[in-house]
């Protein structure tokens, strides 16, 4: 009955062409909110029964193609149904600016493809067999393309559109080959659960490698992230949110489905995701510290938290492959628990950054400043996900670190030497990217909301009205009551964890310490409200005034001018980590003969290490050389006969000489 | 709850000790030892002058920052007196705490529009994020030399029974006044007398702040300096001495980090501000030294 | 006890890799010349008064007291800067101390033989293995010439590791190999201070014609 009511919706999709654009919206929330009821149940029932759910879905290609729910998926499709719920009641006000710009059908093409982008990530978690979810996959890519260009009045736009949609294809080719070297070597299933077959007779490290190159390229594991960065802050707020918070997701479910199925050798596997993880946690909060772009900034802090999952993941597996249960039910549960917590923090950081973009309609951080006056609301809903991603507590970011950490120090004593040192490079790791986002966060929150306003963009900023705050709201909930009361989220973590490793004592153990967590975090707030209370009895009685800030002689002209800078904040950090942030400074320097200065420019640049040496610099030799060949492109048709003629001579002589 | 009390009478007289020492090094006169209490005591009497470019967040940092120091004492335990609040990894909690603490009081110096604290703030949370790993691979060490991994299950089994664990405790504690200097941003990281902007981290940080917060800045001050001098302590008290030589032992050691401090303050040179970031990773290497230690005592590497 | 001093070693390395000044380098190779005194000291079954004062001549007068005089001394004559540059930061030199210190241990812990003492092998090669990273990265000779006494350090290391006692010869050969380089570096030096007025290497390769 389920099945019928879910492909009823995705039929029902197709109408909104038919519609005007005032209720386009509406029937696509609609839409959103029936696929989210159906998929719920589903959910619930594998969730409270701890099983596995298969039901036939549509007849293809000859076999009845089924969908398999088990708890690994249900989880996935919980943070992929609250995720577009919030995504699509904040575009609702971001989109309102374009309801008049754009067409009917432009409009109607958006939430068609916002809607086959829920679909789509849903069936992915849920399809199992090989072709469909090839398939399945290329839907989710095409559509978040259309998604991402949504604004093609941009030309920048469309270039990364196309840059990011040859990337997606260049994964899934690694996916197909991958899929057949599977088939063609055992001739089981062309499905994931075909590939037990394969992994049970041959070496796994190959066969995971590609799969991981494949799903990587979504994920966004260093190296292979340079589309990120480009593809979310081009699109439009809400789809950069439900990007970035699910759908890089969907590459980490793919590597955890394709784990499932290995039985055992597990340790190399382990050791190169804990080693890709920990460059792509570092390099990806390293190069988000230099950046000038709001969205460019939680785009490469999304590639860190990527790499926080797979450091999780990774020691998990290693956990599995040396026989350390603590190890490995602690990293799968804190990686599994922070793919929800990074889906809440992230979209919430992405919404806000959203909210400050309509009204001061600029990304560049270096011309905001002093919006916590304007725009309170959406600045401490900011402060909100800023604390949460930093890991710090009592928020939720900091839980699912706390689980990785413990399941290191846990093990550390019954670890081979080995793994000691690669445990010990795994905490260093997680303390450093820890520490940097701090140092990334507190630099765009203090740049973008505190001090004073930068530039005249701020002026007209207000507050965003009330129904874009209901998707923070949401998820402003949910993050303090993972920060706070962990606990009851932890049956949910367990019941995938027992997937990858049966023991699940430690998880037992884990509960009072947990407790104590809750307990530690309400004495902290407690203590806060008593000395605000007492802060407050104690001015009451004192005067309390109001002067400008202390200038130290210096303050004159603009105000704005004397505050500290992003680029001055990340400059000392630039100066340890040249050689992997690229940035580049153009300015003149002042020459001891000149007394009375000239006005100067100075100009600060970022780019990409991974993208110039990948990417750009292959792709411009390439030009280079294709440019030579372009000489024979000469446009006059007597050049081309000429070519034609050419060619029948070389035919005839080599015929002549019994060479073909 | 004992240990609790013994911390926060120890923070009263601590700062009032290294000061005292600085002056008498100094050939100055020597003012109280409670001195610093006094001060606090008038500043917990004053109004207070807001900046007009803050906002709420520089209103609430100061409470963050004292409630954060303050839930953290609660996790220290000394010698064979049980901390508070205890459980399994709480040291992680503990340096992520204070982490909290130091996020907001970086983003309340950027609130007051300043140059000057801007730059207090960004060198705040670039030693502070230098600093981590020394801590985190420190307490890694001891988890692995001892088994257990909550502060005071950490404590009550270290045990100096071989020649090994001396070096382990006596590198500790050297790391250990070293990433006080560091959090504390005295010297050599920072010279707190030196009152120039351009060179200051965490005094510039303050500069706008009064009346209450700045009490409370104060005291989380002495509390952190109380925090760490209790850690240190632990690494020489054993569980099996008598309750009273414990206490004694706790107040003397105290007493004995103050006058260190005091003295590498008064006759060590601040570094080059560009100079910090290798020196406090000097201090990461060091820890991993004292890791690379506890491998061969717990006999992970053989060697004969 | 051994162990104690073997890990003081260590973090005299690591001092090396933070330290920029020239005064520096000599007082921590005095301090080195202690500890290898230590070391020995501790780690002889028994002693013999004549072996005794000759492993105490060896470690404390000539590398705590002769050579780093000597090299002070040639620091004076050549008014070398207070700092000494490097090719690349010291925030990196130290990344790479603690990684040879990791690898040198791992390495000991690999050679499970009898015929090695394995503990006195970690920091030995570890000692090895920066006294040339030393050597690479500064562009002066006098560091140059501290990068060879770090690995003459490590080399006598190694003799305590080989052998079960201390044969004479060994000593002896590298005794002779420090001297002779500290003299002829040094009577080197001295030269070059005379005629060139400068000690830095890339002005120091047009002597090769």
């Amino acid at each position: 009955m389920n099945i019928v009511l879910f492909k009823i919706a995705i039929l029902l999709t197709f109408v909104l062409f038919l519609l005007s654009r005032k209720y386009q919206y509406y029937f696509g929330l609609a839409l959103h909110l029936a696929i989210i009821t159906i998929s719920s149940i589903w959910v619930f029932n594998v969730l409270a029964l701890s099983s596995t759910l298969t039901l036939p879905f549509i007849p293809f290609l000859g076999n009845t193609l089924s969908i398999k729910i088990d708890p690994l998926s249900a989880f996935f499709m919980l943070v992929i149904n609250f995720t577009v719920l919030t995504g699509i009641i904040y575009a609702k006000g971001y989109l309102q600016p374009y309801c008049n710009k754009k067409s009917k059908a432009e409009m109607a093409w958006h939430f068609f493809n916002f809607l086959w982008l829920h679909i789509s990530m849903l069936l992915v978690v849920i399809v199992r067999d090989g072709i469909a979810f090839l398939m399945i996959w290329e839907i989710m890519s095409l559509s978040s393309f259309f998604l991402v260009i949504f604004e093609t009045e941009k030309k920048e736009t469309i270039k990364i559109g196309i840059n990011y949609l040859i990337q997606m294809h260049v994964g899934i080719v690694f996916l197909m080959i991958a899929f057949i070297v599977a088939y063609v070597q055992t001739n089981a299933e062309f499905s994931f659960d075909g590939l037990s077959v394969y992994f049970a007779s041959h070496n796994p490290f190959w066969l995971f490698i590609l799969f991981f190159v494949g799903f990587g390229i979504k994920a966004g594991f260093i190296p292979l992230h340079s589309w990120l960065p480009h593809a979310h802050p081009a699109a439009p707020s809400h789809v950069s949110g439900v990007m970035s918070g699910v759908m890089i997701k969907m590459g980490i479910y793919g590597i955890m489905r394709v784990l499932l199925n290995i039985p055992d050798d597990l340790f190399n596997i382990g050791l190169f995701v804990l080693i890709v993880s920990l460059a792509t946690g570092l390099i990806g909060i390293s190069l988000a510290i230099v950046q000038k772009d709001s969205k460019k900034i939680l785009a490469y802090s999304s590639i860190e938290n990527i790499g926080i999952i797979g450091i999780g993941i990774g020691l998990g597996v290693i956990g599995i492959a040396q026989n350390l249960p603590a190890l490995a039910v602690l990293g799968f549960g804190g990686g599994i628990l922070h793919i929800l917590n990074h889906s809440l923090f992230k979209s919430l950081l992405f919404y806000s950054v959203g909210s400050v973009y309509k009204q001061t309609h600029t990304r560049n951080i270096e011309q905001l400043g002093g919006l916590i006056k304007k725009m309170p609301k959406t600045a401490m809903f900011f402060l909100l996900g800023a604390l949460a991603i930093s890991g710090l507590p009592p928020f939720n970011g900091f839980i699912s670190e706390f689980l990785i950490y413990s399941g290191i120090f846990k093990s550390l004593h019954s670890a081979s030497l080995y793994t000691d040192i690669v445990l010990m490079c795994s905490f260093v790791g997680l303390a450093i990217i820890g520490g940097l986002a701090v140092f990334c966060f507190t630099k765009m929150f203090s740049v973008m909301f505190l001090g004073t306003a930068r530039s005249s963009k701020v002026e007209h900023a207000a507050e965003v009205n009330t129904p874009m705050l209901i998707p923070d709201f949401l998820i402003g909930f949910l993050i303090i009551i993972i920060g706070f009361i962990p606990v009851i989220f932890m049956r949910l973590i367990s019941q995938i964890v027992v997937l990858f490793s049966a023991d699940l004592s430690t998880f037992q153990q884990i509960i009072p310490t947990l407790n104590h967590i809750s307990l530690s975090s309400g004495i902290f707030i407690i203590i806060f409200g008593l000395l605000w209370l007492l802060r407050a009895w104690q001015q009451k009685q004192q005067i309390v005034k109001q002067n400008a800030t202390w200038g130290c002689g210096y303050s004159g002209a603009n105000a704005a001018l004397h505050q500290y800078t992003a680029t001055s904040y990340a400059d000392n950090f630039v100066q340890l980590t040249s050689k992997i942030v690229h940035v580049k400074k153009d300015f003149k320097d002042f020459d001891e003969a000149e007394i009375f200065p000239q006005n100067r420019e100075f100009k600060v640049r970022t780019s990409d290490v991974f993208e110039d040496n990948l990417i750009t610099r292959p792709g411009n030799k390439i030009l280079a050389w294709l440019e030579k060949i372009a000489v024979f492109q000469t446009g006059k048709i007597q050049h081309y006969l000429l070519y034609a003629l050419l060619f029948l001579a070389l035919i005839f002589l080599l015929t002549f000489f019994n060479l073909i | 709850m004992v240990s609790l009390v013994l911390i926060l009478i120890s923070s009263l007289f601590f700062v009032g000790i290294i000061v005292k020492v600085k002056a008498k090094i100094a050939a100055r006169k020597m003012p109280p030892i409670l001195q610093p209490v006094y001060d606090v005591i008038r500043l917990f009497k004053k109004g207070a002058v807001y900046s007009l470019t803050t906002s709420v967040i520089f209103k609430i940092a100061p409470l963050i920052y004292f409630a954060s120091a303050l839930v953290a004492t609660l996790f220290i335990p000394i010698g064979s007196f049980g901390a508070f609040l205890s459980f399994e990894g709480d040291f992680v909690f503990f340096a992520y705490l204070m982490g909290m603490g130091k996020f907001m009081m970086i983003v309340a110096a950027m609130d007051t529009g300043s140059g000057f604290e801007g730059m207090g703030a960004n060198r705040e949370s670039f030693y502070s994020m230098l600093v981590e790993p020394a801590f985190f691979i420190l307490m890694g060490s001891v988890a692995l030399f001892t088994n257990n991994i909550s502060f005071h299950g950490l404590f009550l089994n270290f045990n100096v029974d071989t020649n090994l664990s001396y070096i382990i405790g006596i590198a500790s504690i050297y790391v250990l006044v070293f990433i006080t200097m560091v959090e504390n941003s005295r010297m050599p990281v920072d010279d707190p007398k030196t009152h120039l902007e351009l060179t200051m981290v965490h005094e510039v940080m303050v500069l706008d702040n009064s009346g209450f917060d700045l009490a409370l800045i104060h005291v989380a001050s002495w509390l952190k300096f109380s925090i760490f001098g209790a850690l240190i302590s632990n690494f020489i008290i054993q569980s099996s001495w008598a309750v009273h030589w414990q206490i004694a032992a706790f107040f003397g050691i105290q007493v004995a980090f103050s006058f260190a401090v005091g003295m590498l303050e008064a006759f060590r040179a601040r570094n080059k501000m560009e100079k910090n970031p290798q020196w406090i990773l000097m201090l990461s290497a060091i820890s991993v030294v004292i890791f690379l230690t506890v491998l061969i005592i717990t006999q992970k590497i053989i060697l004969n | 006890m051994t162990y104690l001093f073997i890990m003081l070693y260590a973090v005299t390395l690591i001092y090396f890799a933070l330290s920029e000044r020239v005064k520096k380098f000599v007082w921590l190779l005095v301090i080195q010349g202690i500890i290898l005194f230590a070391i020995v000291f501790f780690s002889l079954n028994e002693i013999e008064l004549f072996d005794f004062i000759f492993i105490l001549a060896e470690t404390i007068l000539v590398k705590s007291i002769i050579v780093p005089w000597f090299i002070n001394k040639v620091r004076k004559r050549n008014n070398l800067k207070r700092t000494q540059e490097v090719s690349v930061p010291v925030f990196y030199s130290i990344i790479v101390v603690v990684i040879s210190l990791v690898v040198s241990f791992l390495i000991s812990n690999h050679l499970n033989s009898s015929h090695i003492h394995t503990r006195y092998f970690t920091v030995s090669f570890a000692s090895v293995l920066f006294g040339i990273y030393f050597i690479i990265i500064h562009k002066n000779i006098f560091s140059h010439v501290v990068g060879y006494l770090i690995i003459e350090n490590g080399i006598f290391l190694l003799s305590l590791a080989v052998g079960s006692e201390m044969p004479m010869m060994v000593n002896l050969a590298i005794l002779l190999d420090v001297l002779m380089g500290v003299l002829v570096l040094g009577v080197f030096i001295n030269r070059i201070g005379d005629t060139f007025e400068s000690t830095r290497i890339d002005q120091l390769s047009r002597l090769k014609d």
